[in-house]
């Protein structure tokens, strides 16, 4: 049995932040962005791919409306630091995924529509909010805490979706994984420093955000090989 | 369904492995990258106890590896999405392999129980500890008199007494085998007083002191790479019991009278169909398995489904029985001296009454 040093655990349990420095607001108001650009695509994409899937478009237009109040709660936190969010920056960070989904909206392909914007991106805000819980301000944690039970709800229609017809849409799912992840993976780049910030972890980020991806994957019927395979693309993009 | 929680022994070998399984990014990607990397359910496959019950176990990698210890949080974090893993998948129990366990005791990551939306129930995992103990015990009581080491009148050195699988093996053999003297050898005087005290026995000693008067070492804790033994000063024959993690022991001093044997490892009774113990380097891989991964399966076939080896210093010798039962019933024994280690020793003895 080898020995380790413990160090001090006050390291992974420590202080929250102080929500009140510019510094700290700087952070948020690009992060609190990129939520509310998500949540507001998210509300559109779920609309639009009930264009494609009409006897869907009922339930789509149900979780898309989810995410239209998750966009109003967002709004409010930053409302609540006196903070306001660059929308600018957000659209931009947005914008290769959101030209992906475009695309792929235009051709019809649903697995491909699904995959980024029910399987990535969900998977990406569930991570991402269960690592902010911990280190929000009382306010914003009450309304992440609410919200991320939701996003389960929307990553599940994804993956039940994809299960139904992974058959047929196979390797339409390897290449939108092939072209969609090192997307997930620069994002994650780009937000690093002001995730830092809030003292969210981008080693965690990248791991959590995986681990929720490769469930998803898991519970449409990919291998672990398969699995193992399609998301080394994140870590390596 | 009993699950294994694994780490390859280093990141050159976990890329061998990523580059074996067909994930080319992985063997190219960075140590970063890695630290990053989720854990990995890797296969699923049967055992068969002597008995004829059949079990099915998971290998799940933690993708964790050596290099990993001096970054607390990613070291922490592969050993608790592990556990999620494992808990999500459903299995009864897990046993902690490697490092894991020692990062999950030295951490003391049982202060965090939630994980994400999962809370981790603790009586889904076990550290293997009793089993492992137990093994080496065995190893002590069977090799020592094939060394013509006799243990009534032997002293035996404990290195790492005070830990978990240390102080086991020392209330043991103490109680159970019967030895001489115990040399208790470890870091925190205050533990080794204590320990000593409920032994009601054992003299507490430097390692430099003990190792010249030690019949047999057991090794539970780990040496440092820089660790130098003076070959020379050592008692012949000299059993040494290699528990600790690595098992690095052997390079350093095996050989003219010195007989090292990895500690804690079971042969089982036929072939196992997995993979993963080519990567921990056993000698036999379909065979050859740590004890406390045995243990895993072992609480799965009596179907305990409790963390029955959990926390530190709780290992009672009711539970090493318990457990040394199941193990020879199911069909594991722990690994001997093998033939030329043993016709080594004969010789060294026909040198010895020679001269």
């Amino acid at each position: 049995m080898a020995t380790l040093e413990a160090p001090e655990l006050s390291a992974a349990v420590g202080n929250l932040p102080d929500f009140t420095t510019e510094a700290y607001k700087d952070a948020y108001s690009r992060i609190n962005a990129i939520v509310i650009e998500g949540e507001q695509e998210a509300h559109d994409n779920y609309i639009s791919i009930g264009t494609l899937l009409p006897d869907q478009a009922e339930e789509l237009t149900k979780l898309a409306r989810m995410e239209l109040k998750h966009m109003k709660g967002f709004t409010a936190c930053a409302n609540n630091l006196g903070v306001v969010a660059d929308m600018a920056f957000a659209k931009e960070f947005f914008a290769p995924l959101h030209n992906n989904f475009k695309t792929a909206l235009a051709a019809g392909k649903v697995p491909t529509c699904l995959l980024i914007q029910a399987l990535l991106i969900e998977a990406f805000a569930i991570s991402a909010y269960h690592i902010y819980i911990p280190v929000a301000d009382p306010f914003a944690r009450k309304i992440t805490e609410g919200v991320v039970k939701d996003e389960y709800t929307h990553l599940n229609y994804g993956q039940e979706w994809l299960k139904a017809n992974l058959e047929s849409c196979r390797e339409e799912l390897e290449q939108a994984n092939r072209d969609n992840l090192p997307l997930i993976r620069r994002m994650l780049d780009e937000v690093a420093g002001d995730a830092a910030v809030l003292q969210m972890d981008k080693e965690d980020l990248i791991e959590d955000f995986l681990i929720a991806y490769q469930e998803a994957l898991t519970e449409i019927g990919f291998s672990t090989r398969e699995i193992a395979r399609m998301a080394a693309a994140a870590l390596v993009g | 369904m009993f699950g294994l929680i694994g780490h390859s022994s280093s990141f050159a070998q976990a890329q061998e492995k990523a580059r074996d399984l067909g994930l080319e990014e992985m063997a190219e990607a960075d140590m970063l990258a890695w630290c990053s990397a989720p854990p990995q359910l890797l296969e699923t496959f049967k055992v068969t106890s002597r008995t004829g019950q059949t079990i099915e176990g998971t290998y799940i990698d933690s993708c964790f590896v050596p290099e990993m210890l001096s970054r607390f949080k990613t070291a922490t974090r592969k050993v608790q999405n592990a556990m999620e893993m494992a808990q999500k998948n459903g299995i009864n129990v897990t046993a902690l392999g490697g490092f894991t366990s020692i990062i999950f005791e030295n951490y003391d990551l049982s202060k965090f129980q939630q994980i994400r939306n999962t809370t981790l129930e603790w009586e889904r995992f076990t550290t293997g500890n009793t089993h492992t103990a137990w093994v080496i015990c065995q190893q002590v009581e069977r090799n020592a008199p094939l060394l013509g080491i006799d243990l009534s009148r032997a002293k035996v050195a404990v290195v790492g007494a005070t830990g978990d699988i240390g102080s086991a093996v020392c209330r043991w053999l103490s109680q159970k085998t019967g030895v001489a003297e115990l040399l208790l050898v470890a870091r925190q005087q205050q533990r080794l007083q204590d320990l000593q005290t409920s032994l009601g026995g054992g003299t507490i000693l430097s390692l430099e002191e003990a190792l010249p008067q030690a019949d047999v070492v057991v090794w539970v804790a780990s040496l440092p790479q820089t660790l130098s033994i003076d070959h020379a000063s050592l008692r012949k024959p000299c059993l040494m019991i290699d528990g600790g993690y690595p098992k690095n022991l052997d390079a350093k001093v095996a050989g003219d009278g010195v007989h090292v044997l990895k500690g804690g490892i079971v042969e089982f009774w036929q072939d196992i169909g997995w993979q993963m113990m080519e990567v921990a380097e056993m000698e036999n891989p379909k065979r050859h398995l740590f004890a406390c991964f045995a243990e895993a399966m072992l609480l799965e076939f009596e179907g305990i489904h409790t963390n029955f080896s959990w926390g530190r210093n709780n290992i009672s010798l009711a539970n090493m029985e318990r457990i040394g039962e199941a193990s020879l019933r199911h069909g594991f024994q722990a690994i001997g001296l093998n033939p030329a280690q043993l016709s080594r020793a004969a010789q060294g003895g026909v040198e010895l009454a020679a001269a």
